[in-house]
């Protein structure tokens, strides 16, 4: 193990209203990877913030390669060698991906910018990490994936000494992240300092030597991760232990009816022939990798986006669903993984989110009934335990997993019978998480049906009754729960890549 | 402020709303003082409140636009097409009175739907679509008229009794006019389930309409209701000012933007409020009347217009700043 | 669309690989000459050729300024009246101040580009929406450029008397025949403007900001300065603008010049500059402005006047814009 080549020790760091960073400490060492975990809002992210100057603290240290710096923007500690892979991709779409990788230090040949040479040393780069991306491409051209690889080939074109992965492996197919892994491992062999940020514990295991855990803005404790367990990190991640129990069998009745059969359904490139059945009270997953497929099959089928062909039957009859309005006609609901952008409104209040799709029953004449409309809201903060101080709150002053119910609130309302939950968990922390699926769990019980898209395979393997599996926009495959196993589902989800 | 928030009569008129009353009174004592009492007059009283009307409709028209996050740039230029065209259609081609009035607000409403049927089912971004019928409405006008102003009929004339809108004998009947739509308005956009989904989309369109909600009906009627209410307040400008030329009305855009956002509705959309636009156009047509009792140009108007939005603009920009 | 192949070169069309919409616009542009040519005899003859280029000066300049905002994705609606406004002050100075022309030309400039710096201030520094921001300075010029004139018209120097030299600029007399010059200034300016935007630093910054500027500002670039700087070029080009419309028209009127950003604006997105930025073309700005010269040139022959025009400049614009929309919901 190398020696120490970047400190944070007693960073503090207060917003209005939240101590966010609470005396952190870190130590990245050169040769290592380090991970940095913690629930969502534990402050990873502001404590990288603090590092890269986006955010300035307010006291503690910071020695790098033995001398205290402090960067006042990302450019100050990208020139000393400090760079962040963000989770968020900064692509700029329109420029090519030698532009991208150079943006902010072009090379120069007078007053003009020398493409020529970037393309060259792009390529260099990309021939370095051993990976086939043309440098003349335009980056919106490239896969996910892809464009992933050119922001790592970008951190270490900045000559880096430490690289911060910001969940990288968010956005990422199988074969991608062991194409990622591979070069992590290389930039350790060449003896960078790495801190890999992630909530997959898996990844953790295979990838990094030393664990530090944060805990609502707190430093936890530091761990050698092959000495550690699992369980320890989570432990100490939640301060509490969380059983995961895969399910065993399905808990559907076998005579249960069908109230949603889809044949064929196509919808461009990422929905391709999709056919299935769903059964009252039963929770259907739909596993894959990232853009296998599985949400624009959401989409379509909830009248998102447009269908080009395939028919839809909803209790035996063919319904045509043109757009949202015909899809919830039908009793069908949508949760979207993206809950701020497609989900909720979140300047308004809770009431006003749980009656969205619903607001004709609460009319008396040609006014909105406030006080049904709260009334009704109540019931659900209640039912649904939401945390919230009352239903005027506006929702963007909720945490995650109390959004998230009052989206599930907006869909009982509307009474639907199929549920589409995209992603439901994510975002969410620990403890509101197994709410959730509580809450997932009794909906079934009740006799509802639910479609769970995830990307996590024991949130699948957990809630599943059958599970079924895409990949390049096409199924590949249909597991009952009790034939379901993490190696032959990552099997049918990786069929059509070559 | 924090102890203010909580008396509930402030809480409930909301202390932006006060602290614009405020400004509209220190404003009318301040143009009294700066023309020696020249201001107090009760003609220019009126002056100012026969600016409020038509600017005060289209103002009203144009909040529920920002409400959805969109803007409307061509509500001046259609509101003098609207007069220009029911003007002329009365005066040359002896279209009654009643008429003429239902046509100028059938010509606003056209261009309601237009601008939102390109904005909502098209998602042609809505400053382009105004400006575009903008020009549109300037150059209708000018065609229909052949480039000639139009002079609506006087009290006495035949078919002056529509100037009754503004003033009857000595009873404002415009003020009283103004603010039962102001009230129509407020309820509507607060109290059903159109104002509601306007507000609402304007916050975010896709999860509303993930929620099964017609948005492009919604959107739309928003223009729709603006361009009424532009209909409307072409009435209001001819029954205060008779004479209407083509090729003009786009300074009255920023006016009435001007009198929305002061008001307190947001740019971003999701955010709108019927009381403080109404105050708000009694400021703007207060300090139109202001600049020419104290002997300024017409031309600062716009100067001093064009500050007032820019400010108001950036101080919702800071607040939303904040939140966040 | 994520785990797809990437799209090779050859899948391209034909049109993309020939330049895009730069050659669907100039087909369009020799389409519109030929059928007004066919319409009006009026129209075959030098001097209306000489008149739609007059047109066109001032609206290129405009259009290349704006391109720049554009792709910025935002917009600057002030140079219009900015337009008129700089041409006043330049004017005004010269001929009620005593300046020199090369003085007065220069104070045009400087006034454009400070009103950009005002622009860009407001939309980078403060955060506001550009059309609204542009609006309200657009407002405050017309209002400052009647303030200045004193409400009157203002005629910069003729060509023949003393400091009317700037006028052969663009257009020069020989044997009696008007000789439009100023042309090839144009097409010197867009190759420079090409230049600039394709392969400098200000070009790149300017289309990355379009494109995504948190993900510019986090590559340490100096995203406000660079934004700041694509409105001060719009107002630079406002001021050359309004250089050439004091050089080819006789009399400057306050008041005037809106409508003018309209031509600019819509010129620049027929040659496909994109109105959610990050993607653009000088040369096919040019020959977007073209087809609006021809149709405001040429509408007058077959019988329109000046209001029909204004009409179908609105209708052109949404045209154009449309056609902006369906293409990028084609590349999805």
């Amino acid at each position: 193990m190398g020696e120490v080549i970047l400190t944070m020790k007693e960073i503090d760091k207060s917003f209005p209203g939240v101590h966010a960073l609470d005396h952190v400490n870190l130590e990245v060492r050169k040769g290592e990877v380090l991970a940095l975990m913690g629930e969502n809002g534990a402050g990873k992210s502001t404590l990288m913030k603090v590092l890269t100057g986006i955010y300035t603290k307010d006291s503690g240290t910071i020695t790098y390669e033995g001398k205290e710096v402090e960067f006042s923007n990302t450019r100050e500690a990208q020139e000393a060698g400090i760079v962040i892979v963000h989770q968020e991709l900064n692509m700029l779409g329109h420029l090519t991906v030698a532009q991208n990788i150079f943006i902010g230090r072009e090379f120069k040949k007078g007053i003009r910018i020398d493409d020529k040479k970037m393309n060259e040393e792009a390529q260099k780069l990309f021939d370095r990490m051993n990976i086939d991306i043309n440098p003349k491409e335009r980056m919106s051209n490239l896969t996910v994936g892809k464009q992933q690889m050119c922001e790592i080939a970008k951190a270490i074109s900045h000559d880096a000494k430490v690289i911060i992965f910001d969940e990288p492996s968010a956005a990422l197919t199988e074969t991608e992240i062991q194409e990622l892994f591979k070069i992590i491992r290389d930039l350790r062999e060449k003896n960078l300092g790495i801190v890999y940020i992630s909530h997959r514990m898996d990844e953790i295991k295979v990838i990094t030597d030393r664990v530090t855990v944060m805990r609502d803005g707190t430093y936890v404790g530091t761990l050698i991760t092959k000495d550690s367990t699992k369980d320890d990190i989570i432990n100490m991640m939640v301060g509490r232990v969380i059983y995961e129990d895969p399910k065993t069998e399905s808990m559907v009745p076998k005579d249960a009816p069908v109230v949603l059969k889809v044949d064929k359904l196509n919808a461009g490139k990422m929905v391709q022939d999709v056919s299935f059945e769903l059964r009252k009270g039963e929770i259907l997953g739909f596993s894959g990798l990232m853009g296998a497929g599985r949400t624009e099959t959401a989409r379509a089928l909830f009248g998102a986006d447009p269908i080009d062909s395939g028919d839809i039957y909803i209790n035996g009859k063919k319904v045509t669903i043109n757009n949202p309005q015909d899809a919830v006609k039908n009793g069908i609901g949508y949760l979207s993984e993206d809950r701020k952008r497609f989900g909720i409104v979140v300047q308004k209040s809770v009431a006003e989110n749980t009656t969205m799709a619903t607001l004709e029953e609460y009319m008396s004449g040609i006014f909105i009934d406030k006080k049904k409309e709260k009334e009704v809201a109540q019931k659900y903060v209640e039912s649904l335990a939401t945390k919230t101080p009352d239903v005027d709150q506006l929702v963007v002053n909720l945490s995650g997993g109390n959004q998230q119910k009052v989206v599930i609130a907006k869909w009982l309302t509307r009474d639907c019978d199929i549920l589409i939950f995209d992603e439901p968990t994510r975002g969410i922390d620990v403890g509101a998480k197994s709410e959730i699926y509580k809450l997932m769990n009794q909906l079934a019980a009740d006799g509802k049906a639910i479609i769970m898209i995830s990307s996590e395979m024991t949130e699948i393997l957990r809630m599943s009754d059958r599970i079924i599996v895409m990949c390049e926009g096409k199924k590949t495959g249909e597991l009952d729960i009790s034939e379901a196993t993490q190696e032959n589902i990552m099997n049918l989800a990786t069929r059509e890549i070559e | 402020m924090g102890k203010i928030k909580q008396n509930p009569f402030v809480k409930k008129v909301g202390f932006n709303r006060i602290v614009l009353c405020f400004v509209l009174i220190l404003m009318y004592v301040f143009f009294c003082v700066m023309t020696q009492g020249a201001f107090t007059g009760m003609d220019r009283i009126m002056s100012a409140l026969n600016y409020a009307y038509f600017l005060g409709f289209l103002s009203l028209g144009v909040t529920f636009v920002i409400a959805t996050g969109g803007i409307d740039f061509s509500i001046g230029p259609v509101m003098f097409c609207c007069a220009l065209v029911s003007g002329f259609s009365f005066v040359q081609h002896g279209v009654p009175m009643a008429a003429a009035m239902v046509i100028s607000i059938l010509v606003g409403l056209a261009f309601g739907l237009f601008n939102g049927y390109l904005v909502s089912y098209w998602s042609v971004p809505s400053f382009i679509t105004s400006m575009a019928s903008m020009n549109i409405a300037k150059g209708l006008a000018s065609v229909f008229t052949k480039t000639q102003s139009v002079s609506w009929p006087q009290s006495a004339a035949e078919g002056g009794w529509y100037r009754n809108l503004v003033k009857m004998g000595s009873i404002p009947v415009g003020l009283i006019i103004f603010l039962v739509v102001a009230i129509v308005c407020a309820i509507v956009l607060n109290k059903t389930k159109m104002g509601r989904y306007i507000l609402s989309l304007g916050s975010n369109k896709e999860a509303v309409r993930l929620s099964g909600v017609n948005v492009k009906k919604w959107e739309m009627s928003a223009y729709i209701i603006c361009g009424l209410l532009v209909g409307m307040g072409a009435l209001f400008y001819v029954a205060a000012f008779t004479t209407v030329q083509p090729g003009y009305g786009d300074q009255y855009n920023n006016e009435a933007i001007a009198g929305c956002v002061m008001g307190g509705t947001s740019m971003a959309g999701g955010l709108a409020s019927i009381s403080g636009t109404v105050i708000g156009v009694f400021i703007i047509a207060l300090l139109q009347e202001g600049i020419l009792a104290l002997g300024f140009r017409k031309d600062y108007q716009l100067i001093i217009t064009g500050i007032i939005v820019i400010v108001a603009v950036f101080s919702d920009v800071v607040s939303r700043r904040r939140k966040n | 669309m994520a785990n797809k192949k990437m799209k090779t070169a050859g899948q391209k069309s034909i049109i993309d690989r020939m330049g895009g919409q730069k050659v669907i616009v100039i087909l369009v542009v020799i389409i519109l000459f030929i059928f007004f040519c066919a319409l009006s005899p009026n129209f075959r003859k030098y001097t209306t050729f000489v008149s739609i280029l007059d047109y066109s000066y001032y609206i290129s300049l405009m259009a290349i300024g704006v391109a720049f905002p554009l792709m910025t994705a935002g917009v600057d609606l002030s140079i219009g009246t900015g337009l008129v406004c700089y041409s006043l002050v330049g004017g005004w100075l010269i001929v009620f101040q005593g300046w020199p022309t090369w003085a007065g030309i220069l104070a045009s400039i400087v006034f454009g580009m400070a009103m950009g710096v005002v622009n860009g201030c407001l939309v980078a520094l403060m955060d506001l929406p550009p059309f609204l921001a542009t609006l309200c300075t657009s407002m405050i010029t017309r209002g400052l450029g009647s303030i200045i004139s004193g409400g009157f018209g203002i005629s910069w120097p003729a060509a023949a008397a003393e400091g009317g030299w700037f006028r052969n600029i663009f257009k020069i007399q020989r044997n009696g025949l008007n000789i439009p010059i100023g042309f090839l200034w144009i097409i010197l300016i867009v190759i420079i403007m090409s230049f600039v935007l394709n392969h400098t630093k200000i070009g790149r910054y300017t289309l990355a900001i379009g494109s995504n500027k948190e993900a510019t500002k986090l590559s340490g670039v100096n995203v406000k300065f660079y934004h700041i700087l694509a409105y001060v070029i719009s107002g630079f080009f406002a001021g050359l603008a309004a250089i050439s419309y004091s050089a080819i028209f006789a009399t400057v009127q306050p008041g005037s010049g809106a409508g003018f950003e309209l031509e600019a604006i819509g010129g620049a997105i027929i040659g496909g500059v994109s109105m959610s930025g990050g993607f653009g073309s000088i040369s096919g700005t040019l020959a977007g402005v073209f087809v609006i010269c021809l149709l405001k040139t040429g509408l007058p022959f077959i019988g329109l006047t000046a209001n029909w025009q204004q009409i179908i400049t609105g209708l052109v614009l949404i045209a154009a814009v449309l056609v902006d929309i369906l293409k990028r919901k084609s590349e999805n």
